[in-house]
């Protein structure tokens, strides 16, 4: 295969294994998080607030793969 | 003279060719450009002072913030009884909710009303930014000019409908508002640590020496990294979001191409235009997630240099 269409086909690659990580990451931190409510409803602000951070720092890695995948494709 | 014949050479080829559709999704959401400017501002010291699409934007959304916070503010206080109603309540809840759940807990007590003022005004302005971005203020303002004004394609009404209307979709801007992110977080350190403490503190303290030097590269690669994410996660956001709109409608015209209009306007009808509307309906959602994440991510930022003593 010529150059272009591995460079083509690991950026798709690399990327969907980001969303995959990303995927699981955010999985997790929900359901830990629903536990949490389920077993301490009164504590529902703080476990949220906890939560929030990791889930947005996770999310954010994810959208860095798709920016570095993109410039992978486009900048060639 | 030239450039109108360039345009209507370019015409000539997209109705020869057809319906482009990346190429209209990228005009839609980037810059005007950098060719032909909305205006044009000489070169100073290597840099292009020429104002485009997305620079004017930024002025459009500062003059917005600015108006509305100050006249809903300026009516308040002219009252007797200094009580709150309407607009100005929803705007002191905000203050109150960003100064409550997102300054408060990240910097602590004493800090809190030093950094609220910079916290709020990252807030409202990209949530501003992002959300005029999402108003069609500019295809209303085409759809005009086609049919009522016909101002040309050289006049500053003409020019000003290239490109895409979100100022944080640009990754110089919300570079801009991580550089501040940036020397915020280094003022913070200094002013509750002095100038040298901060630097001092970047490593923990109590640590073997040859591991502190170790760690130095990796704490400063982390100081560069934390603006970059800021960064891109801002920018990415935005523009997927609008991508996305403008590729599920772009399946009307390749449908429109490729069958006929009738099946152009089924499909349309069928499936791009609800599928856009709930996927604008998410974008409302991901614009007030992104605003709130960039400021409680700078609020934790500036905590952990206040805070740094574990």
């Amino acid at each position: 295969m010529e150059g272009f269409a591995l460079a083509y086909m690991g950026a798709g690659i690399g990327l969907g294994l980001a969303v995959i990580g990303a995927g699981l990451g955010i999985g997790k931190l929900a359901a830990g998080l629903a536990e949490g409510i389920a077993r301490q409803p009164s504590a529902v602000a703080q476990i949220t607030g906890a939560v929030n951070l990791p889930l947005f720092l996770l999310e954010g890695v994810a959208i860095l793969a798709e920016v570095f995948a993109l410039l992978i494709v486009l900048l060639k | 003279m030239q450039i109108e014949a360039q345009a209507t050479e370019q015409a000539a080829e997209a109705a020869a060719e057809g319906f482009n559709a990346g190429e209209v999704i990228i005009e839609h959401v980037a810059n005007s450009g950098l060719d032909h400017p909305l205006i044009h501002l000489p070169t100073i010291g290597g840099i292009d002072f020429s104002v485009t699409k997305h620079v004017f934007m930024l002025w459009v959304v500062a003059a917005t913030v600015f108006l509305v916070v100050t006249l809903m503010v300026r009516r308040y206080l002219r009252q007797d009884r200094l009580v709150p109603t309407g607009s100005m309540n929803a705007l002191e809840s905000i203050v109150e909710f960003i100064r409550d759940t997102v300054v408060s807990p990240a910097v602590g007590p004493k800090w809190t009303n030093a950094w609220t003022p910079l916290l709020l005004t990252l807030f409202v302005f990209i949530l501003a930014a992002n959300a005029i971005g999402m108003l069609p203020i500019f295809d209303v303002l085409a759809l005009a000019n086609h049919w009522v004004f016909g101002f040309g394609e050289e006049s500053f009404y003409g020019m000003l409908l290239h490109g895409g209307s979100t100022a944080t979709s640009n990754f110089n801007v919300t570079a801009a508002l991580a550089v501040v992110s940036f020397f915020a977080i280094i003022v913070a350190g200094s002013k509750a640590h002095g100038a040298v403490g901060h630097w001092k503190n970047l490593v923990p303290h109590g640590v073997s020496p040859a591991l502190a030097v170790a760690l130095i590269p990796i704490e400063i690669l982390g100081m560069l990294v934390r603006p970059f994410a800021l960064t891109m996660r801002l920018a990415a956001n935005m523009t997927g979001g609008h991508i996305a709109i403008l590729a599920i409608l772009s399946f009307v015209f390749i449908f429109t191409e490729m069958a006929g209009q009738m099946v152009g306007m089924g499909i349309g009808l069928a499936f791009s235009v609800p599928l856009a509307v709930a996927i604008s309906a998410l974008e409302i959602i991901v614009i007030l997630v992104q605003a709130y994440v960039f400021t409680l991510l700078t609020a934790v930022f500036i905590g952990m240099a206040i805070h740094a003593h574990h």
